[in-house]
Protein backbone atom coordinates (compact mmCIF):
# COMPACT_ATOMS: atom_id res chain seq x y z
CA UNK A 1 0.00 0.00 0.00
CA UNK A 2 1.18 3.47 -0.81
CA UNK A 3 1.33 5.95 2.05
CA UNK A 4 -1.47 8.05 0.49
CA UNK A 5 -3.94 5.19 0.41
CA UNK A 6 -6.61 6.84 2.53
CA UNK A 7 -8.14 9.22 -0.04
CA UNK A 8 -7.97 6.61 -2.80
CA UNK A 9 -9.50 3.98 -0.52
CA UNK A 10 -12.31 6.34 0.36
CA UNK A 11 -12.86 7.27 -3.29
CA UNK A 12 -12.98 3.68 -4.53
CA UNK A 13 -15.28 2.63 -1.71
CA UNK A 14 -17.65 5.49 -2.46
CA UNK A 15 -17.65 4.72 -6.19
CA UNK A 16 -18.44 1.00 -5.94
CA UNK A 17 -20.88 1.20 -3.03
CA UNK A 18 -23.98 1.50 -5.20
CA UNK A 19 -22.89 -1.05 -7.83
CA UNK A 20 -24.46 -4.52 -8.03
CA UNK A 21 -22.78 -7.04 -5.72
CA UNK A 22 -21.38 -9.20 -8.55
CA UNK A 23 -19.52 -6.27 -10.17
CA UNK A 24 -18.30 -4.57 -7.03
CA UNK A 25 -15.04 -6.45 -6.34
CA UNK A 26 -13.97 -6.46 -9.97
CA UNK A 27 -14.61 -2.74 -10.51
CA UNK A 28 -12.96 -1.95 -7.17
CA UNK A 29 -9.75 -3.78 -8.06
CA UNK A 30 -9.56 -2.31 -11.53
CA UNK A 31 -10.38 1.23 -10.46
CA UNK A 32 -7.80 1.17 -7.68
CA UNK A 33 -5.13 -0.08 -10.09
CA UNK A 34 -6.03 2.61 -12.64
CA UNK A 35 -5.88 5.35 -10.01
CA UNK A 36 -2.55 4.11 -8.70
CA UNK A 37 -1.12 3.87 -12.22
CA UNK A 38 -2.13 7.47 -12.83
CA UNK A 39 -0.69 8.65 -9.49
CA UNK A 40 2.61 6.87 -10.15
CA UNK A 41 2.88 8.44 -13.61
CA UNK A 42 2.39 11.90 -12.12
CA UNK A 43 4.89 11.29 -9.32
CA UNK A 44 7.42 10.24 -11.96
CA UNK A 45 6.89 13.55 -13.74
CA UNK A 46 7.82 15.41 -10.55
CA UNK A 47 4.55 16.03 -8.72
CA UNK A 48 4.46 15.33 -4.98
CA UNK A 49 2.54 12.18 -4.07
CA UNK A 50 -0.16 14.05 -2.14
CA UNK A 51 -0.79 16.50 -4.97
CA UNK A 52 -0.77 13.67 -7.53
CA UNK A 53 -3.42 11.74 -5.63
CA UNK A 54 -5.61 14.81 -5.20
CA UNK A 55 -5.29 15.70 -8.90
CA UNK A 56 -6.17 12.20 -10.10
CA UNK A 57 -9.23 11.91 -7.85
CA UNK A 58 -10.38 15.45 -8.67
CA UNK A 59 -10.20 14.68 -12.38
CA UNK A 60 -12.22 11.50 -11.90
CA UNK A 61 -14.90 13.66 -10.29
CA UNK A 62 -17.78 12.86 -7.98
CA UNK A 63 -17.62 9.10 -7.23
CA UNK A 64 -21.42 8.89 -7.45
CA UNK A 65 -21.18 10.19 -11.01
CA UNK A 66 -18.59 7.54 -11.86
CA UNK A 67 -20.80 4.87 -10.28
CA UNK A 68 -23.73 6.06 -12.41
CA UNK A 69 -21.59 5.65 -15.54
CA UNK A 70 -20.56 2.15 -14.50
CA UNK A 71 -24.14 1.09 -13.86
CA UNK A 72 -25.51 3.19 -16.79
CA UNK A 73 -28.04 4.82 -14.52
CA UNK A 74 -29.39 8.21 -15.59
CA UNK A 75 -28.16 11.31 -13.77
CA UNK A 76 -31.51 13.06 -14.05
CA UNK A 77 -34.93 12.66 -12.51
CA UNK A 78 -37.00 12.70 -15.69
CA UNK A 79 -35.28 12.32 -19.04
CA UNK A 80 -36.21 13.84 -22.40
CA UNK A 81 -38.16 10.71 -23.47
CA UNK A 82 -41.04 11.31 -21.10
CA UNK A 83 -40.46 14.90 -20.03
CA UNK A 84 -43.12 16.33 -22.37
CA UNK A 85 -45.66 13.69 -21.31
CA UNK A 86 -44.78 14.48 -17.69
CA UNK A 87 -45.21 18.24 -18.16
CA UNK A 88 -48.51 17.89 -20.02
CA UNK A 89 -49.91 15.49 -17.44
CA UNK A 90 -48.79 17.73 -14.58
CA UNK A 91 -50.36 20.87 -16.06
CA UNK A 92 -53.59 19.02 -16.90
CA UNK A 93 -54.07 17.40 -13.49
CA UNK A 94 -53.04 20.44 -11.44
CA UNK A 95 -55.26 22.79 -13.46
CA UNK A 96 -58.22 20.44 -13.01
CA UNK A 97 -57.81 19.21 -9.44
CA UNK A 98 -56.40 22.26 -7.64
CA UNK A 99 -59.34 24.63 -8.42
CA UNK A 100 -61.95 21.95 -7.65
CA UNK A 101 -60.27 21.00 -4.39
CA UNK A 102 -59.82 24.61 -3.27
CA UNK A 103 -63.40 25.59 -4.15
CA UNK A 104 -64.72 22.50 -2.36
CA UNK A 105 -62.64 23.34 0.69
CA UNK A 106 -63.79 26.98 0.63
CA UNK A 107 -67.42 25.88 0.27
CA UNK A 108 -67.07 23.49 3.22
CA UNK A 109 -65.72 26.29 5.41
CA UNK A 110 -68.44 28.66 4.18
CA UNK A 111 -71.19 26.12 4.98
CA UNK A 112 -69.68 25.64 8.42
CA UNK A 113 -70.20 29.38 8.92
CA UNK A 114 -66.51 30.27 9.22
CA UNK A 115 -65.21 33.83 8.97
CA UNK A 116 -64.33 35.21 5.52
CA UNK A 117 -60.62 35.21 6.38
CA UNK A 118 -60.70 31.53 7.25
CA UNK A 119 -62.54 30.70 4.02
CA UNK A 120 -59.99 32.59 1.90
CA UNK A 121 -57.12 30.97 3.78
CA UNK A 122 -58.58 27.49 3.22
CA UNK A 123 -59.00 28.17 -0.51
CA UNK A 124 -55.39 29.38 -0.89
CA UNK A 125 -53.87 26.65 1.30
CA UNK A 126 -55.85 23.88 -0.40
CA UNK A 127 -54.89 25.09 -3.88
CA UNK A 128 -51.23 25.22 -2.85
CA UNK A 129 -51.06 21.90 -1.00
CA UNK A 130 -53.02 20.00 -3.65
CA UNK A 131 -50.70 21.35 -6.38
CA UNK A 132 -47.63 20.38 -4.33
CA UNK A 133 -49.01 16.91 -3.58
CA UNK A 134 -49.87 16.23 -7.23
CA UNK A 135 -46.48 17.52 -8.42
CA UNK A 136 -44.63 15.37 -5.88
CA UNK A 137 -46.40 12.09 -6.60
CA UNK A 138 -46.45 12.57 -10.37
CA UNK A 139 -42.74 13.43 -10.40
CA UNK A 140 -42.05 10.34 -8.30
CA UNK A 141 -43.96 8.09 -10.72
CA UNK A 142 -42.13 9.47 -13.77
CA UNK A 143 -38.75 9.34 -12.00
CA UNK A 144 -39.33 5.64 -11.19
CA UNK A 145 -40.21 5.05 -14.86
CA UNK A 146 -36.86 6.52 -15.91
CA UNK A 147 -34.92 4.86 -13.13
CA UNK A 148 -36.35 1.42 -13.85
CA UNK A 149 -35.51 1.77 -17.55
CA UNK A 150 -39.16 1.70 -18.67
CA UNK A 151 -38.61 5.00 -20.49
CA UNK A 152 -36.13 3.33 -22.84
CA UNK A 153 -39.05 1.87 -24.79
CA UNK A 154 -40.16 5.35 -25.78
CA UNK A 155 -42.67 7.86 -24.43
CA UNK A 156 -45.77 6.63 -22.58
CA UNK A 157 -48.03 8.56 -24.94
CA UNK A 158 -46.49 8.61 -28.43
CA UNK A 159 -46.96 11.80 -30.36
CA UNK A 160 -49.08 11.62 -33.51
CA UNK A 161 -50.16 14.25 -36.01
CA UNK A 162 -53.73 13.88 -34.69
CA UNK A 163 -52.64 15.48 -31.42
CA UNK A 164 -51.76 18.72 -33.22
CA UNK A 165 -53.79 21.63 -31.84
CA UNK A 166 -55.91 23.78 -34.15
CA UNK A 167 -54.20 26.85 -35.63
CA UNK A 168 -54.20 29.32 -32.70
CA UNK A 169 -55.90 32.26 -34.49
CA UNK A 170 -59.01 30.44 -35.81
CA UNK A 171 -59.61 28.50 -32.62
CA UNK A 172 -58.84 31.47 -30.43
CA UNK A 173 -61.11 33.80 -32.41
CA UNK A 174 -64.26 31.76 -31.92
CA UNK A 175 -63.37 30.79 -28.37
CA UNK A 176 -62.45 34.36 -27.41
CA UNK A 177 -65.58 35.80 -29.00
CA UNK A 178 -67.91 33.38 -27.19
CA UNK A 179 -66.04 33.78 -23.90
CA UNK A 180 -66.14 37.61 -24.12
CA UNK A 181 -69.85 37.71 -24.97
CA UNK A 182 -70.75 35.26 -22.19
CA UNK A 183 -68.67 37.25 -19.70
CA UNK A 184 -70.20 40.58 -20.75
CA UNK A 185 -73.71 39.06 -20.63
CA UNK A 186 -73.09 37.74 -17.13
CA UNK A 187 -71.69 41.11 -16.02
CA UNK A 188 -74.70 43.03 -17.36
CA UNK A 189 -77.06 40.46 -15.81
CA UNK A 190 -75.25 40.78 -12.47
CA UNK A 191 -75.67 44.58 -12.39
CA UNK A 192 -79.48 44.14 -12.63
CA UNK A 193 -79.61 40.98 -10.52
CA UNK A 194 -77.84 42.49 -7.52
CA UNK A 195 -80.34 45.37 -7.41
CA UNK A 196 -83.40 43.13 -6.97
CA UNK A 197 -82.20 39.77 -5.64
CA UNK A 198 -79.83 38.86 -2.80
CA UNK A 199 -76.18 38.10 -3.67
CA UNK A 200 -75.03 37.32 -0.12
CA UNK A 201 -76.23 35.79 3.08
CA UNK A 202 -75.44 36.49 6.72
CA UNK A 203 -76.47 34.57 9.84
CA UNK A 204 -80.01 35.96 9.74
CA UNK A 205 -80.53 34.97 6.09
CA UNK A 206 -80.41 36.74 2.75
CA UNK A 207 -79.01 40.28 2.61
CA UNK A 208 -81.66 42.33 0.81
CA UNK A 209 -79.58 45.47 0.32
CA UNK A 210 -78.04 45.71 -3.22
CA UNK A 211 -74.25 45.33 -3.48
CA UNK A 212 -73.76 48.44 -5.65
CA UNK A 213 -74.79 51.90 -4.43
CA UNK A 214 -78.38 52.44 -5.78
CA UNK A 215 -77.56 56.17 -6.29
CA UNK A 216 -75.35 55.07 -9.22
CA UNK A 217 -78.40 54.10 -11.30
CA UNK A 218 -78.95 57.75 -12.10
CA UNK A 219 -75.28 58.45 -12.77
CA UNK A 220 -72.54 55.94 -13.55
CA UNK A 221 -74.27 52.56 -13.93
CA UNK A 222 -75.78 53.59 -17.32
CA UNK A 223 -72.27 54.62 -18.45
CA UNK A 224 -70.83 51.26 -17.41
CA UNK A 225 -73.67 49.41 -19.17
CA UNK A 226 -73.08 51.42 -22.37
CA UNK A 227 -69.34 50.61 -22.19
CA UNK A 228 -70.16 46.90 -21.87
CA UNK A 229 -72.54 46.99 -24.82
CA UNK A 230 -69.91 48.80 -26.93
CA UNK A 231 -67.37 46.14 -25.89
CA UNK A 232 -69.82 43.41 -27.00
CA UNK A 233 -70.39 45.14 -30.35
CA UNK A 234 -66.64 45.52 -30.95
CA UNK A 235 -66.15 41.83 -30.09
CA UNK A 236 -68.69 40.82 -32.74
CA UNK A 237 -67.17 43.24 -35.29
CA UNK A 238 -63.74 41.78 -34.54
CA UNK A 239 -64.94 38.22 -35.17
CA UNK A 240 -66.65 39.13 -38.42
CA UNK A 241 -63.54 41.03 -39.56
CA UNK A 242 -61.54 37.81 -39.08
CA UNK A 243 -59.51 39.00 -36.10
CA UNK A 244 -57.86 41.98 -34.50
CA UNK A 245 -57.17 45.19 -36.47
CA UNK A 246 -55.41 48.33 -35.24
CA UNK A 247 -58.62 50.45 -35.08
CA UNK A 248 -60.26 47.72 -33.00
CA UNK A 249 -57.19 47.51 -30.75
CA UNK A 250 -57.35 51.28 -30.17
CA UNK A 251 -61.11 51.15 -29.51
CA UNK A 252 -60.38 48.31 -27.07
CA UNK A 253 -57.81 50.45 -25.24
CA UNK A 254 -60.31 53.33 -24.96
CA UNK A 255 -63.14 51.09 -23.70
CA UNK A 256 -60.90 49.21 -21.25
CA UNK A 257 -59.34 52.40 -19.85
CA UNK A 258 -62.74 54.09 -19.50
CA UNK A 259 -64.29 51.10 -17.73
CA UNK A 260 -61.27 50.52 -15.48
CA UNK A 261 -61.00 54.22 -14.60
CA UNK A 262 -64.72 54.60 -13.77
CA UNK A 263 -64.78 51.56 -11.47
CA UNK A 264 -61.45 52.44 -9.83
CA UNK A 265 -62.37 56.09 -9.16
CA UNK A 266 -65.82 55.16 -7.82
CA UNK A 267 -64.30 52.49 -5.56
CA UNK A 268 -61.64 54.85 -4.18
CA UNK A 269 -64.24 57.60 -3.67
CA UNK A 270 -66.30 55.13 -1.62
CA UNK A 271 -69.35 55.50 -3.83
CA UNK A 272 -69.21 52.17 -5.70
CA UNK A 273 -70.55 49.85 -3.02
CA UNK A 274 -73.72 50.22 -1.01
CA UNK A 275 -72.86 50.94 2.67
CA UNK A 276 -76.12 49.23 3.70
CA UNK A 277 -74.92 46.02 2.07
CA UNK A 278 -71.73 45.81 4.12
CA UNK A 279 -73.56 46.95 7.25
CA UNK A 280 -75.39 43.61 7.18
CA UNK A 281 -72.13 41.92 8.21
CA UNK A 282 -70.34 42.19 11.57
CA UNK A 283 -67.12 43.28 9.79
CA UNK A 284 -68.92 45.62 7.40
CA UNK A 285 -68.61 48.75 9.51
CA UNK A 286 -64.85 48.56 10.03
CA UNK A 287 -63.20 51.40 8.10
CA UNK A 288 -60.09 49.25 7.65
CA UNK A 289 -61.87 46.38 5.92
CA UNK A 290 -63.94 48.75 3.76
CA UNK A 291 -60.70 50.51 2.79
CA UNK A 292 -59.08 47.21 1.80
CA UNK A 293 -62.14 46.30 -0.30
CA UNK A 294 -62.09 49.74 -1.99
CA UNK A 295 -58.37 49.65 -2.81
CA UNK A 296 -58.57 45.98 -3.83
CA UNK A 297 -61.45 46.72 -6.21
CA UNK A 298 -59.59 49.70 -7.69
CA UNK A 299 -56.35 47.75 -8.19
CA UNK A 300 -58.21 44.77 -9.66
CA UNK A 301 -60.17 46.91 -12.13
CA UNK A 302 -57.01 48.74 -13.25
CA UNK A 303 -55.07 45.47 -13.65
CA UNK A 304 -57.90 43.90 -15.66
CA UNK A 305 -58.21 47.02 -17.86
CA UNK A 306 -54.42 47.13 -18.45
CA UNK A 307 -54.29 43.43 -19.23
CA UNK A 308 -57.23 43.73 -21.63
CA UNK A 309 -55.66 46.73 -23.42
CA UNK A 310 -52.20 45.12 -23.72
CA UNK A 311 -53.71 41.77 -24.77
CA UNK A 312 -55.48 43.50 -27.68
CA UNK A 313 -52.28 45.20 -28.85
CA UNK A 314 -50.22 42.00 -28.58
CA UNK A 315 -52.79 39.97 -30.49
CA UNK A 316 -53.05 42.63 -33.18
CA UNK A 317 -49.27 42.66 -33.59
CA UNK A 318 -49.31 38.86 -33.89
CA UNK A 319 -51.96 38.79 -36.63
CA UNK A 320 -50.53 37.68 -39.99
CA UNK A 321 -49.52 40.61 -42.20
CA UNK A 322 -52.20 41.89 -44.55
CA UNK A 323 -55.13 40.86 -42.35
CA UNK A 324 -54.79 43.59 -39.71
CA UNK A 325 -54.92 46.66 -41.96
CA UNK B 1 -10.95 27.81 -28.54
CA UNK B 2 -14.41 29.15 -27.81
CA UNK B 3 -17.20 27.08 -26.24
CA UNK B 4 -19.20 26.57 -29.41
CA UNK B 5 -16.21 25.21 -31.34
CA UNK B 6 -15.21 22.98 -28.44
CA UNK B 7 -18.73 21.61 -28.18
CA UNK B 8 -18.96 20.79 -31.90
CA UNK B 9 -15.55 19.14 -31.88
CA UNK B 10 -16.54 17.09 -28.87
CA UNK B 11 -19.76 15.98 -30.55
CA UNK B 12 -17.92 15.03 -33.73
CA UNK B 13 -15.39 12.94 -31.81
CA UNK B 14 -17.71 11.28 -29.33
CA UNK B 15 -18.52 8.28 -31.48
CA UNK B 16 -14.94 7.80 -32.64
CA UNK B 17 -13.68 6.86 -29.17
CA UNK B 18 -15.33 3.43 -29.44
CA UNK B 19 -13.67 2.84 -32.79
CA UNK B 20 -10.32 4.02 -31.43
CA UNK B 21 -10.63 1.62 -28.48
CA UNK B 22 -11.57 -1.36 -30.67
CA UNK B 23 -8.65 -0.68 -33.01
CA UNK B 24 -6.09 -0.03 -30.26
CA UNK B 25 -7.10 -3.08 -28.23
CA UNK B 26 -6.20 -5.47 -31.04
CA UNK B 27 -3.20 -5.67 -28.74
CA UNK B 28 -4.38 -6.36 -25.19
CA UNK B 29 -3.91 -3.48 -22.80
CA UNK B 30 -5.16 -2.16 -19.43
CA UNK B 31 -7.21 0.93 -18.61
CA UNK B 32 -4.58 3.51 -17.74
CA UNK B 33 -2.19 2.47 -20.53
CA UNK B 34 -5.04 2.69 -23.06
CA UNK B 35 -5.90 6.16 -21.74
CA UNK B 36 -2.28 7.21 -22.35
CA UNK B 37 -2.02 5.75 -25.85
CA UNK B 38 -5.35 7.31 -26.87
CA UNK B 39 -4.16 10.69 -25.55
CA UNK B 40 -0.90 10.32 -27.49
CA UNK B 41 -2.90 9.54 -30.64
CA UNK B 42 -4.95 12.71 -30.14
CA UNK B 43 -8.07 11.26 -28.49
CA UNK B 44 -8.30 13.07 -25.20
CA UNK B 45 -10.85 10.89 -23.38
CA UNK B 46 -11.59 11.52 -19.71
CA UNK B 47 -10.68 8.66 -17.41
CA UNK B 48 -14.16 8.69 -15.91
CA UNK B 49 -15.61 8.14 -19.40
CA UNK B 50 -13.12 5.55 -20.61
CA UNK B 51 -13.20 3.11 -17.66
CA UNK B 52 -16.99 2.68 -17.66
CA UNK B 53 -16.92 2.54 -21.49
CA UNK B 54 -14.51 -0.43 -21.44
CA UNK B 55 -16.90 -2.31 -19.14
CA UNK B 56 -19.86 -1.50 -21.37
CA UNK B 57 -18.02 -2.75 -24.48
CA UNK B 58 -17.09 -5.89 -22.58
CA UNK B 59 -20.71 -6.42 -21.53
CA UNK B 60 -21.73 -6.04 -25.18
CA UNK B 61 -19.25 -8.77 -26.14
CA UNK B 62 -17.03 -6.43 -28.16
CA UNK B 63 -14.08 -6.74 -25.76
CA UNK B 64 -12.75 -9.65 -23.75
CA UNK B 65 -10.92 -9.20 -20.49
CA UNK B 66 -8.42 -11.07 -18.40
CA UNK B 67 -6.75 -10.29 -15.09
CA UNK B 68 -2.98 -10.25 -15.19
CA UNK B 69 -1.73 -10.95 -11.68
CA UNK B 70 1.90 -11.56 -12.58
CA UNK B 71 2.94 -7.96 -12.00
CA UNK B 72 3.15 -6.38 -8.56
CA UNK B 73 -0.06 -4.49 -9.37
CA UNK B 74 -2.81 -6.75 -10.76
CA UNK B 75 -4.37 -5.20 -13.87
CA UNK B 76 -7.36 -6.00 -16.01
CA UNK B 77 -6.35 -6.39 -19.65
CA UNK B 78 -8.88 -5.88 -22.43
CA UNK B 79 -8.67 -7.27 -25.94
CA UNK B 80 -10.95 -6.78 -28.95
CA UNK B 81 -13.16 -9.85 -29.54
CA UNK B 82 -14.23 -11.27 -32.90
CA UNK B 83 -17.51 -9.32 -32.63
CA UNK B 84 -15.54 -6.21 -31.75
CA UNK B 85 -13.34 -6.66 -34.80
CA UNK B 86 -16.41 -7.04 -36.99
CA UNK B 87 -17.91 -3.86 -35.55
CA UNK B 88 -14.63 -2.00 -35.99
CA UNK B 89 -14.54 -2.99 -39.68
CA UNK B 90 -18.12 -1.80 -40.11
CA UNK B 91 -17.44 1.48 -38.30
CA UNK B 92 -14.35 2.11 -40.41
CA UNK B 93 -16.30 1.48 -43.59
CA UNK B 94 -18.89 3.98 -42.41
CA UNK B 95 -16.13 6.40 -41.47
CA UNK B 96 -14.66 6.13 -45.01
CA UNK B 97 -18.12 6.60 -46.53
CA UNK B 98 -18.62 9.74 -44.42
CA UNK B 99 -15.22 11.02 -45.45
CA UNK B 100 -16.06 10.48 -49.13
CA UNK B 101 -19.48 12.09 -48.69
CA UNK B 102 -18.02 15.15 -47.00
CA UNK B 103 -15.33 15.44 -49.71
CA UNK B 104 -18.00 15.20 -52.42
CA UNK B 105 -20.05 17.90 -50.72
CA UNK B 106 -17.02 20.16 -50.38
CA UNK B 107 -16.07 19.72 -54.04
CA UNK B 108 -19.71 20.20 -55.07
CA UNK B 109 -19.86 23.60 -53.38
CA UNK B 110 -16.47 24.84 -54.62
CA UNK B 111 -17.07 24.03 -58.31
Amino acid sequence: MTPHSTLTERYVAAAVRSLPENQRDDVERELRASIEDDIDARIESGVSSDAAERDVLTELGDPSGLAARYSERPLYLIGPTNFLVYRRTLVLIVSMVAPIASIASGAAHALAGDAIGEIIASVVVTAFTSAIQIAFWLTLVFAVLDWSGASRRGPLVPWTVESLPDVPERRAQLGDTIASLVFLGLAVAFVFYQQFLPVAWNREGAVDAPLLDPALWSSWIPVILVLMVLEAVSTIVKYRAGGWTWPLAILNIVLASAGGAVVAVLALAGSLYNPAFFAAFPWGTSAGILGVIAVGTAVLSIVIALWDAIDGVVRTARMPRGSRA
Amino acid sequence: MDDVTAQHLQELRRGTVVLACLVTLERADYGYALLESLATAGFSVDANTLYPLLRRLERQGLLMSEWNTEDARPRKFYRTSADGRELATLLRRDWDALHTAISDLTEGTSS
